[in-house]
Formats: structure tokens, sequence, C-alpha cells
């Protein structure tokens, strides 16, 4: 994957793990091969991720034994709509790249939900994903080359994205202060920081 | 409704045709009125929504990566998971006093039902076959009269399965015909799409139960026509010819899948390019997978008595009605010959009574 993007998925990840320094307890939604949560563990968090995917699951465990993350990093075969079994304000940052573009609507609200009921009071979510670019001609642009983009990884991982066309907008929605958006190619991908706001 | 989506959706059913995911009303729902789950390809949820006229009703559309029920459960797109989250994410709860869930029945080899009342709480109730009889089972109290029960393969069913999958490859062969016989493709489209109809609507009569089988009789009266009208030498028979054996090629095409577009017959390309050596095309896998090595007869359906439980599970779900209860309440593979190898007895039955081993 990361050979297929140029290593834009590591130089993503590591612009996340950045954000996340000084996080003790980090809940990462779709964790995948646990490349993210391997870089904060070096950090020194303690990460608990989860991905619905049971093959990734199967290689973030490999990952796990492979570098003795066992009291650092546990990785769990769920879904986003298991999070409602997850403990209140136990985590200090939410994390998630690259998976909210292959949610539903109501999925997001749930995240968002639920990532407000699980952060701790202080507590950081963090997010960076696909989405439309404001510009109206960076919008046609992007759509132009999406195409492609999207009929080749349908055929690679047969998994559709969308575009979020306004995650800082669903993120204060979901109960959050927006502290940093960063926005990359043309305003297409967004790195989006909120801190949970007082009484949700 | 987008025509183009609705186009799209008819000729293209091999790629995806998303809608969008989420609870919807029809009409003016209220806390008694059904839930229906279906999957978020385009076609699916607007005959859906036509069957449902005139009814109050909650449609749950379930995320299937914009892929058809059928093949989006045997592809595992449509499974429990894409179910649980609708039910958990939507809402719905809380806009209704009961937790009963209506699925399509052709979801089965991908949802397990018990799963989701495990994981949700909501009892999952399998709808009619054919959307048509939607309103009669709501009417009966959501019972399934026993033609409801079982999946049919008629004229229209045949057309629209077929032309969603085949028109692609019709496509591409008249693309092919523009750049290397221009002089041909008049004769390429009329040809294959007369052989298209004829092949559709004659295939329940024709000898053979798979696909490949059928065509072999329509293939060596062509092939005889061919010779005959090679040997008549008539007028200008080039592109006669031609056209004969595009109908041939055409027909071959249209009856190597001719199983796969169905829920009623097996697949013949999967198991044949398993046995090639060829797993996979892109992620869509051919070897390896249980249905194909069933297929390939490397494993078989076993029953295992002791372990069943007598949920009718097996009975309930089968489309092609291969499992029937006997007289201890325990089930009875009866009809082995009619099993398509769709996998939808083997993942409803939790005790693991039928199961699919290895053929020693």
């Amino acid at each position: 994957m990361d050979k297929a993007s140029k290593g834009h998925v590591t130089a993503v990840k590591k612009a996340v793990a950045c954000e996340l320094a000084d996080a003790d307890h980090v809940l990462e939604i779709g964790c995948g091969t646990g490349e993210l949560a391997q870089m904060l563990v070096s950090q020194g968090s303690v990460v608990h991720g989860f991905d619905m995917n049971a093959a990734m699951i199967e290689a973030a465990n490999e990952r796990i034994q492979r570098n003795h993350l066992e009291d650092r990093f546990k990785a769990t075969h769920m879904g986003v709509d298991g999070m409602d079994s997850l403990p209140d304000a136990f985590y200090d940052a939410v994390v998630s790249t690259l998976v909210f573009s292959e949610l539903s609507d109501d999925e997001r609200k749930y995240v968002f939900k639920h990532s407000a009921r699980v952060l701790k009071p202080e507590g950081i979510i963090v997010i960076a994903d696909e989405v439309v670019p404001e510009n109206i001609f960076m919008k046609l642009f992007h759509k132009l080359i999406r195409l492609p983009m999207l009929a080749m990884t349908y055929l690679i991982t047969r998994t559709l994205t969308t575009p979020i066309s306004d995650l800082s907008g669903e993120m204060k929605k979901g109960g959050f202060k927006i502290k940093k958006e960063i926005l990359r190619h043309g305003g297409s991908f967004a790195m989006v920081t909120g801190k949970r706001s007082k009484g949700v | 409704m987008s025509p183009f989506k609705y186009i799209w959706g008819m000729l293209f059913r091999l790629f995806p045709c998303p809608e969008k995911t989420g609870l919807l009303r029809i009409r003016n729902p209220g806390p008694e009125s059904p839930v229906l789950v279906t999957c978020n390809f385009y076609i699916t949820v607007r005959r859906l929504l036509r069957a449902l006229k005139g009814i109050d009703a909650w449609v749950l559309v379930a995320d299937s990566k914009g892929v058809n029920v059928w093949c989006a459960a045997e592809g595992e797109e449509f499974n429990t998971h894409s179910v649980v989250s609708a039910v958990k994410t939507s809402g719905i709860s809380g806009k209704v006093n009961h937790k009963n869930l209506i699925l399509p029945p052709l979801g089965a080899p991908g949802i397990k039902a018990k799963q989701i009342k495990k994981q949700t709480g909501w009892s999952v109730y399998w709808g009619p076959m054919r959307l048509k009889d939607i309103p009669v089972y709501l009417e009966a109290g959501m019972n399934r009269e026993h033609r409801m029960k079982r999946v049919t393969y008629k004229w229209f069913e045949r057309v629209d399965t077929a032309l969603g999958s085949l028109f692609p490859f019709y496509f591409l062969g008249a693309i092919g015909c523009m750049i290397f016989a221009g002089h041909l493709l008049l004769g390429y489209l009329v040809t294959g799409a007369v052989v298209f109809i004829f092949f559709m609507t004659l295939c329940p009569w024709l000898p053979g139960k798979s696909g490949l089988k059928k065509v072999i009789l329509p293939e060596f009266i062509l092939f005889c026509i061919l010779i005959a009208v090679s040997w008549m030498d008539v007028i200008s028979p080039v592109h006669l010819k031609a056209n004969i054996i595009i109908a041939m090629v055409m027909m071959l095409i249209y009856a190597s899948e001719l199983g796969g577009l169905s829920s009623i017959m097996s697949s013949d390309l999967d198991p044949f390019l398993a046995r090639l050596g060829i797993g996979a095309i892109g992620n869509i896998n051919f070897a390896g997978t249980v249905r194909t090595e069933l297929l390939n007869g490397y494993r078989k359906i076993n029953y295992n008595k002791d372990k069943c439980v007598s949920c009718f599970c097996c009975s309930e779900i089968c489309p092609r009605g291969c499992w029937e209860i006997g007289e201890d309440k325990r089930a009875v593979f009866i009809k082995r010959e009619n099993c398509t190898a769709c996998r939808a007895c083997l993942v409803q039955c939790e005790t693991h009574a039928i199961n699919a081993e290895f053929d020693q």
C-alpha cells in the first residue's frame, strides 16, 4: 500500500504521530497492520487499535510479536460499531487515518459520539483523511483525477472511498472544538485535530 | 432517481453502483412499522422502494460496497458486520418498539442471522425471494409461503441479471470491432444481441445442467450451419460466416458464466479458472474459496445429525429446497443434486452440524 502511495501513507502517519506525542493512552480506529501504533508506542504511548479486517489484525499481531509490543499495543478485530463496548473517559487521544472516507455518514456520527465518550475531559481526536476541496476548480480537478484512482483502488482492494465534504463541521457537531486543520494536496487531504468540548 | 446511475447499475453490474447507506422512511412509518434491510446497490434500493409503495415502513440500507445482495453476500461484502453496523449506527432502535429485522434471503451466504441477534438483540426474519411478494408477506405477519422461499430464474430475471453482467464484454467486443474490423460492427451488434435473447430465452429447455453444457447443442447446430454455408458457397458468404462465428463465440461467453449469474445454477467459470491455476483476478478470488472447492469436488457438504439442534435454518434458507425436515425434527439433505454450493446453509448452521470438509 505504501509503495503504491509512494510513501505518502507513512508520511501522513508520521505527521499524525507528532500530534500525539503527549498522549498516554491512544485508541486507533482502523489500525490496519499497526504501523502508526508502533510509531506511537515508540513515543511512549499505550495503544489499543481495532480494525474490522481480520487479515490486518493478523498482520498487526505478527508485528506485536515480532517487536515485543505485547504490553504497549493491543489489536482487536472489531468494527466501529463495537465502540460502544469501550470504557468511558479512558483514552487521552483517538486517532484515525484513511478510515473515515470508508465509513457511512451514520458511522462517522457514531464514531464522534463514542469518541467523545471514551476520551478523558482534555482528550483530543486526530482524523487524517481524504476530503472534498473547497475551491471549485480544485473540486473539479479532484473529481477528474479521482475517477481512475477510484477504479484502481476498487480493483486492488475492493473498497470504495468517499471523500468527506466537511470533516471539521462533522467533528464540531460531534462535540469537539477544532484545534488545528492542515490541508494538503490541493485541499483534497486534511488532518484535523479536535479537542473534546466541555460538557460532552 | 438518477437515470445515469440506473443505466450504469443495469448494464455494468460487475462494478459497484452505490446508494447512500442509512435509514429511509417510507411514507409515515411508526414504532410498529416493519424494518427491512437491504444492500446499498442502487437498483436494488430503487426496486425495494417501488415494491413498498403504499406501505409504511423503515428501510435500513446497509453497506455492501454498492454491489447487489446475491453477489455481495457471496463475496462477503454484504455481511454480518454490515447489518450490525447499520442497526447500531442508524438509530433505528429509538424509532420502533420491536426488534425484528426483515432481511433479503439471498443475503444468507454472507449474513449470520444468529450473530446479529447476539450482537444487537434484533431477531432476523428472512423475507420473500422476490420483492413483489413483500406486501403479501407483510400482510401475512412476516410469514413466507413456500413459493417465497425458493428462487426462480424466469425470463425477465435471466435477462436482467445476464444483461448487467455480460454487457461490459459485449461493449468491449464492440470497441474491438470498431478498431480492428469496422465493417463487422453492425453484424456484431445485431448478432450479439440476437444470440443473447435466443440463449437466455431457451436456456431452461436446452439439455445440460450448467451453462457450458447447455451451449453444446446450439454450438453444434451453428457449427453445422457454418460448414453448410461454406460448402454451398452461397453469394457473399464471408459476412454470413463471420456472423456465425461471432454468434458461436458470443454464445460461449454468455454460457461460460450463466450459472454464476443466477442463484439457481452452479457457477462454471470460477471452478474452471481455479482448475486452470488462475487463483484470482485483482481481488476476486477463484481458488481456495469454500464455494469453488465445493464446486470442484475438493470438499463436500457433510451433515452430522448429532449436532443438529432442529433450528430448521437450513430448510428455511436453502433457495433450492435441498434440505427438508424429517419426522425426528432433524434436517435431511434430500436434494443434493440441486445444491449450487451457495453456502447459505453452512453459514446459518451455528452448531456446524452442516459443514464442508475436504472429500477424502
